[in-house]
């Protein structure tokens, strides 16, 4: 240790009184998720812009001999995804609140109704009926529904993870704030589902 | 908070007020150490190596994050000295063709990816925590995981030349060279995992810079007052979290993943396309050299105003320059592109943006100018590296001009001109302004001064050496001769000017020895500093050096951009943060008034434990796909430790549910 | 007066010496051979006036300011000055002038530099098509005709008339390489799965190198390009002689080469008109012995140097496609024989 500076200071205020643990935007989680998201997002910005600049490539999208993806079970699971936005909601809003009971029931609804969109996101991949390695429009189309699934699957550990701990764990009470920002992180990976689907589901029909 | 605390926080006149709520107090002497002894106690880390392993002090991951970039600059200096022996003269034989590219392709790789940008980061994450007066980093832990993510990266390369396994595609990595049909074997594959690790490690910084800027800045610091290091720092983090998603695509998602699962995003045959690899490349590429040299910008205001005893001149102009620095540097990229078949309008466009992009340069070249001819300076070591900046990166600056012109451009895009230009620009825009800094926060780092005579023989020969090695290249890029090559023929005639090249590289190898010796002469037995050795105004200067593992006592309060000028020392604090537990003050993002006290986790292995995991995941993925399935589950147990520390003590909270702040068990 | 002699003399010693170090040379930038290169070379020289300028001023303030108005007492702290109002004004006006000088500069540049490209962009009759294939680490051309008997394959040496524009496309059939005559053009990529083509306008007759500038891999320091400019007449003969098939071996020594050739490895990768070798991996060897050098610039091509090269290319160009060879020294000598008999 350093020997301090021996000097009086001048207080000009007190910040005793101030909360620990906050919501939202105030809390320092919450920026840390939003940076994350950011990234993330960008990245799979980018290589949607690479979906469309390998799409010049080829006359016919998808190319020659090529099926187009098949769309039931990205359908299903485009809603399993917004319905589980419900939930996931309603726990954050109990975590605001500081309602534990609420936050266990919901988190529990949140996990039950996640745990199905990994598997229904395997047969999501084979429902592009090309692989990866047969040409670019494959590798694009695999690369956007991968690095999804790959974050989707960590989020959805996450949702588990926290549910077991609500459950099983007497918790400090700012994993209430947690609750949230997993929450938060949700409706991203939701959100940005939403324009990937139709990009990789839909568009070989109309492009 | 009320407005008569706001207009204390945001009054430009220095007269002491209190904040609404709390009278003025003084604390007295006693009271003051009585309150470092306690922080000290809850701050401290573990002893021995495990305290070693699990510290998350912002500081001492920071100087480990400097210490080992510098000795990543010694190696990359040692190979480009082996790169000058063997182009002495023509026809050498001291390298052969196979181990030359790996030199080559290891030295770029090394100074983009294992130096510059984790230096750059590095002085930001041990400096921007005190410059904005918080107790520590925002996340600590995740601070810790990217200093171990980034060891890995470099440990990794390195074992990898050693054992005759290094990349040798270049550090652009250009497909399909890189691809896997001409690059059978592992080399690219430590190439392309390298970059990930790296990559990890800028964005766990970045993310870590923004947060602790916008959310952990000391009451007072309004965002026209924060110092322009910072701004720097703000600046480029944002640019690191638009840029490196780029490469980490790049190398992971696509050439790895040809190489490894055949993918075909490169392959002409089945619709893949080559230049794409350029565009993804350069789009992170071009952004990267501004990511290196603005936080050498940084230094630069802090040091001259130092030493010319005068407030900078146009805070607010080199401020906005930063920012529109940082937009324009992503509508550059082509410019590295000239050469390929790309339509010619779309060239024209890039040629105009690179020429834009001069004028904030600029802008911050003259503001610096006039301060400095408005003082008198003391040429301290700091300030001649700060001369020799002047001197290297306005010609590096200048000839980045000129090869804005596409015509031009064609002539000597991939020759030694381009190596030359763009050893002007980084050596004098980041590496002679990172020497500064450490000239000047080298005392607060370590508590005692550089010895100041060594450094200037450091400085001048090293803004000598750079010359003579960097000017001939000019020369020879237009006489003919292409970058990347082992060796060249008697008959073109660049023996000399080489040879004259070789001999300045000898004298910066000279300098930075000197400057090695002086480090660890001065760490030992230098002249103490004290808290304050130049006078200067900076938060980091109101406190001891080096700084506690608490880094402040109370919070300072700041009235002003220069603090220790405007108010004088001690500066006014703040109390009420815990000493029994690690806190630190949260404040509003804008105008940075105390919001709440945020709780700090303690010392932990998990980061280490974390980023291992990641080691096995990614190198061992190089190997055997089974690798990744044991990875995951090892990360995913590694993420179950880490939030299960975060969630163990119970104790009294106060919670802002929005509604009400009550206190809970 | 005598001064000013002496460093108008100094002034000239330097000019001469760095334009004998600089500015001549078969493959230089600054010695331009064709018209697009004439172009670059004055908008090189007027931005290299215009930014040697501003260096000269930038630096010459800063060391002014730093070196002659440098406090002398070394440990006193002055007290930090703030400017007076006027001074400040001063400062804004001087900052103001010098960033609109900056940005005028700049405009200028890009001004110059569009007409400059629209200059280049002109695209010329063209008489010639020439197309240009990049391998590792070699370059292959093909003088295309309209009648396939008439096209020439050649390796490593291009040969143009000068004065008359000559279009040139490039592809590359592994990875990308980037064609460089410095003396006459700027560079084009050869990029694969990309064909383009751009014109070389030489006018004046000479010899001149090249050398691929995109690194492409271990070799890519030794895959030169002799170009070589002539006369429309000249030009007209060469081709001529290029289009006759290969000299046919006319006493026993050759006609032992010829067996050698095609019985050995060489034929799987080499190509002689005429006779049973069409190998593609390696350069056509048709006209071999017409060529300067071997190895893609990398070696005179002399008996000696033709000998080692067979024997053990590895050695002279390390990771070269080409394996080495053992012969029996009788045998090689025939062999030598046979590929330096194929003018």
């Amino acid at each position: 240790m350093t020997t301090p500076l021996s000097t009086a200071q001048q207080s000009l205020g007190d910040v005793a009184e101030l909360p620990s643990v906050t919501f939202g935007h105030r809390s320092l989680m919450w920026w840390g998720t939003l940076g994350f998201m950011v990234i993330e997002g960008w990245t799979l910005a980018l290589i949607t812009a690479m979906y469309f600049y390998v799409r010049q490539n080829f006359e016919t999208w998808p190319p020659l001999r090529t099926p187009r993806p098949s769309l039931t079970a990205p359908t299903v699971n485009l809603a399993v995804m917004i319905v589980s936005v419900l939930p996931v909601y309603l726990a954050s809003r109990a975590a605001r609140r500081l309602d534990l009971r609420g936050v266990r029931l919901w988190l529990l609804v949140s996990s039950l109704i996640s745990l199905p969109i990994p598997i229904l996101r395997w047969y999501e991949l084979w429902a592009l009926n090309v692989r990866w390695d047969s040409n670019a429009y494959g590798t694009a189309a695999w690369t956007i529904v991968g690095t999804h699934a790959s974050l989707l699957l960590l989020d959805v550990a996450d949702t588990i993870g926290l549910t077991l701990f609500f459950w099983f764990k007497r918790l400090p009470i700012k994993v209430m704030s947690d609750v949230t920002d997993n929450s938060f992180y949700w409706y991203f990976m939701v959100l940005i589902w939403i324009p990937l689907y139709f990009v990789v589901y839909v568009s070989p029909y109309v492009l | 908070m009320t407005s008569a605390g706001r207009r204390l926080l945001h009054n430009d006149s220095p007269t002491p007020g209190t904040l609404p709520g709390s009278a003025p107090e003084l604390l007295s002497e006693e009271t003051v150490l009585e309150q470092a002894r306690l922080l000290d106690i809850t701050w401290r880390d573990g002893g021995g190596l495990w305290g070693w392993l699990t510290t998350v002090d912002h500081k001492l991951i920071a100087r480990r994050y400097v210490v080992t970039a510098f000795l990543m600059f010694i190696a990359g200096g040692i190979e480009a000295a082996m790169m000058r022996l063997q182009l002495a003269r023509p026809e050498n034989t001291f390298l052969g063709p196979d181990r030359y590219n790996q030199i080559f392709t290891v030295h770029g790789t090394t100074m983009m990816f294992l130096f510059a940008v984790p230096i750059m980061t590095a002085m930001g994450l041990y400096l921007v925590p005190l410059m904005v007066g918080a107790r520590s980093i925002a996340f600590p832990r995740l601070n810790a995981f990217g200093y171990y993510a980034y060891l890995v990266g470099v440990v990794f390369l390195y074992v990898s030349l050693f054992i005759n396994m290094g990349p040798d595609a270049g550090w652009t990595a250009y497909v399909p060279l890189s691809g896997p049909q001409y690059s059978p074997g592992h080399r690219l594959d430590v190439w392309a995992q390298v970059v990930t690790f790296t990559e990890i490690a800028a964005l766990c910084a970045a993310v870590n810079i923004i947060v602790t800027v916008f959310k952990l800045r000391a009451p007072g610091i309004s965002l026209n007052r924060i110092p322009l290091f910072v701004w720097s720092q703000l600046v480029v983090s944002f640019m690191i979290v638009f840029a490196m998603p780029a490469v980490a695509t790049a190398s992971t998602l696509q050439l790895a993943a040809d190489r490894a699962l055949s993918t075909q995003w490169f392959n002409p045959a089945e619709g893949g396309d080559a230049l794409l690899w350029q565009h993804i490349f350069w789009f992170f590429g071009h952004p990267e050299v501004y990511i290196i040299f603005l936080p050498g910008l940084g230094f630069i205001s802090p040091i001259i105003e130092t030493f010319c005893r005068r407030r900078v001149f146009g805070y607010l102009a080199i401020v906005l320059a930063n920012i529109t620095t940082g937009f324009f540097a992503f509508g550059l990229w082509v410019h590295h592109m000239f050469a390929t078949p790309i339509p010619e309008l779309g060239q024209s466009l890039f040629t105009a943006a690179s020429l834009v992009i001069a004028i904030p340069t600029g802008v911050q070249i003259f503001c610096w100018l006039v301060t400095l001819l408005s003082g008198r300076p003391r040429l301290t070591t700091a300030m001649i590296f700060i001369l020799g900046f002047f001197i290297t990166f306005v010609n590096g600056g200048l000839t980045g001009v000129m090869v804005a012109s596409v015509a031009f451009d064609k002539q000597v895009h991939d020759t030694f001109f381009v190596v030359a230009h763009f050893h002007y620009v980084l050596l004098g825009g980041a590496v002679m302004p990172l020497f500064a800094a450490f000239y000047y926060w080298f005392p607060k780092a370590t508590g005692r001064l550089l010895d100041e005579s060594l450094g200037k023989w450091h400085a001048w020969l090293f803004i000598l050496g750079v010359n003579v090695a960097f000017f001939p290249m000019h020369i020879l890029g237009l006489n003919g001769m292409p970058r990347r090559v082992y060796t060249y023929l008697a008959s073109t005639g660049w023996g000399p000017l080489n040879a004259l090249s070789t001999i300045g590289a000898v004298v910066v190898v000279i300098s930075v020895a000197l400057f090695v010796v002086n480090a660890a002469m001065s760490a030992r037995v230098g002249r103490p500093a004290g808290a304050n050795p130049w006078d200067s105004y900076g938060l980091e200067w109101a406190t001891t050096s080096p700084p506690p593992n608490y880094n402040f006592v109370n919070t300072p309060i700041v009235l002003g951009r220069h603090p220790l000028w405007d108010t004088g020392s001690p500066l006014p604090v703040i109390t009420g943060l815990r000493a029994d537990r690690r806190e630190v003050l949260v404040t509003t993002a804008f105008d940075a008034e105390p919001d709440y006290r945020h709780r700090q986790p303690n010392a932990s292995i998990w980061p280490l434990f974390l980023a291992l995991c990641m080691a096995e995941f990614w190198i061992g993925s190089i190997f055997t796909p089974w690798a990744v399935v044991g990875g995951f589950g090892l990360t995913l147990l590694g993420m179950l430790g880490w939030g299960w520390q975060s969630s163990r003590q119970i104790e009294v909270e106060r919670v802002d549910t929005d509604l009400q702040i009550i206190d809970t068990v | 007066m005598r001064r000013s002699r002496r460093l108008h003399g100094v002034a000239t010693c330097v000019v001469l010496v760095s334009c004998v170090v600089a500015c001549h040379g078969p493959q230089n930038v600054l010695d331009p051979a064709g018209s697009p290169n004439r172009i670059v070379n004055r908008l090189f020289w007027s931005m290299l006036v215009v930014s040697a300028t501003v260096w000269i001023g930038v630096v010459g303030a800063a060391l002014w300011g730093a070196l002659t108005r440098r406090r002398t007492t070394r440990e006193d702290l002055e007290p930090v000055v703030d400017l007076p109002n006027d001074d400040k004004q001063r400062q804004t006006r001087l900052v103001g002038a010098l960033i609109a000088g900056t940005a005028l500069i700049l405009l200028l540049f890009l001004v110059f530099d569009f007409t400059v490209g629209r200059a280049l962009a002109e695209h010329p009759n063209r008489a010639l098509t020439i197309e240009i294939i990049g391998h590792q680490w070699w370059w292959e051309i093909q003088y295309v005709d309209a009648d396939p008997s008439k096209i020439v394959v050649d390796a490593n040496e291009l040969h143009i008339p000068a004065g008359e524009p000559v279009q040139v496309t490039l592809s590359s059939r592994d990875v990308i390489h980037s064609f460089w005559v410095p003396n006459i053009i700027g560079k084009r990529d050869l990029i694969p799965g990309y064909t383009s083509s751009i014109f070389l306008d030489a006018d004046r007759p000479g010899t001149y190198r090249a050398q691929c500038a995109e690194f492409c891999g271990v070799e890519h320091a030794k895959m030169a390009l002799t170009v070589i400019v002539h006369s429309r007449a000249d030009f007209t003969t060469w081709l001529a002689a290029q289009r006759a098939p290969a000299t046919e071996p006319n006493d026993s020594s050759t006609k032992e080469g010829q067996r050698i050739f095609l019985a050995g490895p060489c034929s799987s990768c080499h190509s002689i008109t005429g006779t049973a070798a069409y190998g593609t991996i390696g350069p056509d060897l048709t006209h071999l012995a017409s060529r300067k050098t071997i190895g893609a610039g990398a070696l005179a091509n002399t008996r000696g140097n033709l000998a080692g090269w067979v024997v053990d290319p590895q050695s002279l160009k390390p990771g070269v496609r080409m394996p080495s060879n053992q012969l029996a020294p009788k045998d090689l000598l025939a062999l030598l024989d046979y590929l330096e008999s194929l003018k």
